[in-house]
């Protein structure tokens, strides 16, 4: 699904990101990206939603080789991409189900169209009840649900997280995992960064580990054990 | 469409539904402009006073370059007018006697390049000369008419543009019978001159405000754009295109002209309204009938097409440049 070949990253500057990661993740699996702030993580997701462009080695995605992605066609390989920040990312001066709407009026769905797709997914995060109200008058759970919601809306093969469980208690954290596991046991292949090593000891999912711009652990002996 | 996945819908169990058939996508195009267009007049209401503004200069902008095309339009068909009634008028000889008078008048008026000859005999020109000039009574102390019988020319409809009236006027001057004759097109030569002057700068004038207004729209939709960098960031990562972000911008520039133009055609109504009382004080000074001509419906529509294509540029220069600048980071 996702596959890494000796990538590299270097930021002008000279800033070093990433030097010659390696790995593969197959479609339907589920793994954890772990490691120091500053590691990496962020860019090596970032290579694949195309925020940024590796400077040596490829990414594969379905086996579509993204430098061959011309910058018009990055919106179409990004609904392909549920994605999931940190910081939501959610328009504050929108409502929730517009929120969640939004990559479905992108696709070209009209609001009533839309309606009965934003409500699933609003249902499955468990926020059918807070369709009209406004980013701000949730709590951060419950806005980081809603960007899950707006990510999974369209359905996409792949689930991108970065730090999704950044702000939250071990609890609230532990239920927005449960969400993606769930996805996940739908055949969506999920990959969440995440430097919360506590919540990846109590999960058995695969993770790779990145260290200083190196993968020095893909999770794959892990699993041989 | 998904470059990633071919047959997405079906290759996952989590999105066997729901894709939207293609012709669907096709109906829902125009649905969709419709909707933007009133979503950007509705932002724009949301947030008057700057588009107020922006629709303001660009009604004002618009309002000085349509109000002296209006004054234009009407000069030129004042001297239009001028030059077809353009008439020669021939001073006859003294000595000639009425018979001669009248051969020579008939003689004129059966030639091709006239169209009418009209006879003023010397009393007639003195009674007019004594009510138009004011000496009045003085005249008549004269002791005998000092003016000579005079023949008014029109000619012929092929010959009353400059060129040909002055041909006819030298053949006029030739004639045995007539002392003098007088065309007098110089003058109409010079103001035709001061009002392709006065066009040429209109026109010079129109093009620097249509720029002015073009930069000045760029440059609302460009704060426009940069107030809404957060949201514009966040559409391009779930997957919007930059036309689908620029085309609210585009409308909002589009809507700009359309109610700038409005503003426009109010004001120079307005202000052509208010020129006209002066102009007819003017006009009935002069002893003239005169209607000032406003602007046409063809004329409105057209002042409204140049504000919107205004508009639109405008924001599609700021459109392109910023749009594409913004990329999340």
């Amino acid at each position: 699904m996702i596959r890494f070949e000796q990538v590299s990253k270097t930021y002008p500057g000279g800033h070093q990101a990433l030097s010659h990661v390696d790995f593969h993740v197959k479609p339907g699996e589920m793994a954890f990206l772990t490691g120091h702030s500053g590691a990496g993580k962020s860019t090596l997701l970032k290579l694949i939603s195309l925020m940024e462009r590796p400077t040596a080695g490829r990414v594969l995605i379905n086996g579509h080789d993204l430098r061959k992605i011309k910058p018009s066609q990055v919106p179409y390989v990004r609904r392909d991409i549920g994605m999931i920040f940190q910081d939501h990312r959610l328009l504050m001066d929108k409502t929730v189900f517009d929120n969640v709407a939004l990559p479905l009026i992108i696709e070209g769905y009209s609001v009533q169209e839309a309606r009965k797709r934003v409500l699933a997914a609003l249902e499955k995060v468990g926020l059918a009840d807070k369709v009209k109200h406004y980013p701000q008058m949730l709590s951060g759970g419950e806005q980081q649900r809603v960007g899950i919601a707006r990510a999974i809306v369209t359905k996409p093969p792949l689930l991108l997280a970065d730090e999704p469980t950044g702000n939250l208690d071990p609890k609230l954290s532990m239920e927005i995992i449960r969400l993606f596991e769930e996805f996940n046991k739908v055949g969506v292949a999920v990959l969440i960064a995440t430097h919360d090593l506590g919540l990846i000891a109590r999960l058995r999912y695969r993770t790779l580990t990145l260290k200083d711009g190196r993968m020095i652990n893909d999770g794959l002996e892990d699993n041989e054990l | 469409m998904s470059l990633l996945f071919r047959n997405r819908s079906v290759e996952k169990g989590a999105s066997n539904r729901g894709r939207l058939p293609w012709w669907r996508r096709a109906v829902m195009v125009p649905v969709h402009h419709v909707q933007q267009a009133v979503a950007s007049l509705g932002e724009m209401w949301r947030n008057p006073f700057a588009s107020l503004m922006t629709m303001a200069v660009l009604g004002l902008s618009l309002t000085l370059p349509s109000s002296l095309y209006v004054l234009v339009k009407n000069t030129s068909s004042i001297t239009d007018s001028w030059q077809q009634a353009s008439e020669i008028t021939l001073f006859l000889k003294k000595e000639l006697k009425t018979s001669e008078i009248e051969t020579f008048k008939t003689q004129t008026s059966l030639s091709d390049n006239v169209e009418s000859v009209r006879w003023v005999p010397k009393d007639e020109g003195l009674e007019q000369f004594k009510e138009q000039s004011g000496f009045g009574e003085t005249l008549d102390y004269l002791s005998n008419n000092p003016l000579p019988d005079v023949l008014v020319v029109i000619p012929a409809e092929n010959y009353r543009a400059a060129e040909q009236a002055e041909a006819l006027l030298l053949e006029f001057q030739n004639k045995r019978e007539v002392a003098h004759a007088k065309l007098d097109i110089e003058w109409l030569n010079r103001l035709q001159a001061i009002l392709d002057l006065i066009e040429d700068t209109l026109g010079a004038l129109a093009l620097v405000l249509c720029l002015s207004v073009v930069l000045i729209v760029g440059n609302t939709i460009r704060l426009n754009i940069l107030s809404k960098r957060d949201e514009i960031v966040i559409m391009k990562l779930v997957g919007a295109t930059n036309a689908f972000i620029q085309r609210p911008f585009l409308y909002t520039g589009a809507w700009y002209g359309f109610i700038g133009g409005i503003f426009a055609w109010v004001v120079t109504l307005l202000l052509i309204w208010w020129i006209e009382s002066a102009v007819l004080t003017v006009t009935n000074l002069y002893d003239s009938q005169f209607q000032l001509d406003g602007l046409t419906f063809g004329e409105l529509i057209a002042i409204w097409v140049i504000a919107i294509g205004l508009g639109l540029t405008g924001s599609y220069l700021a459109v392109r440049r910023h749009i594409q600048s913004i990329e999340p980071e």
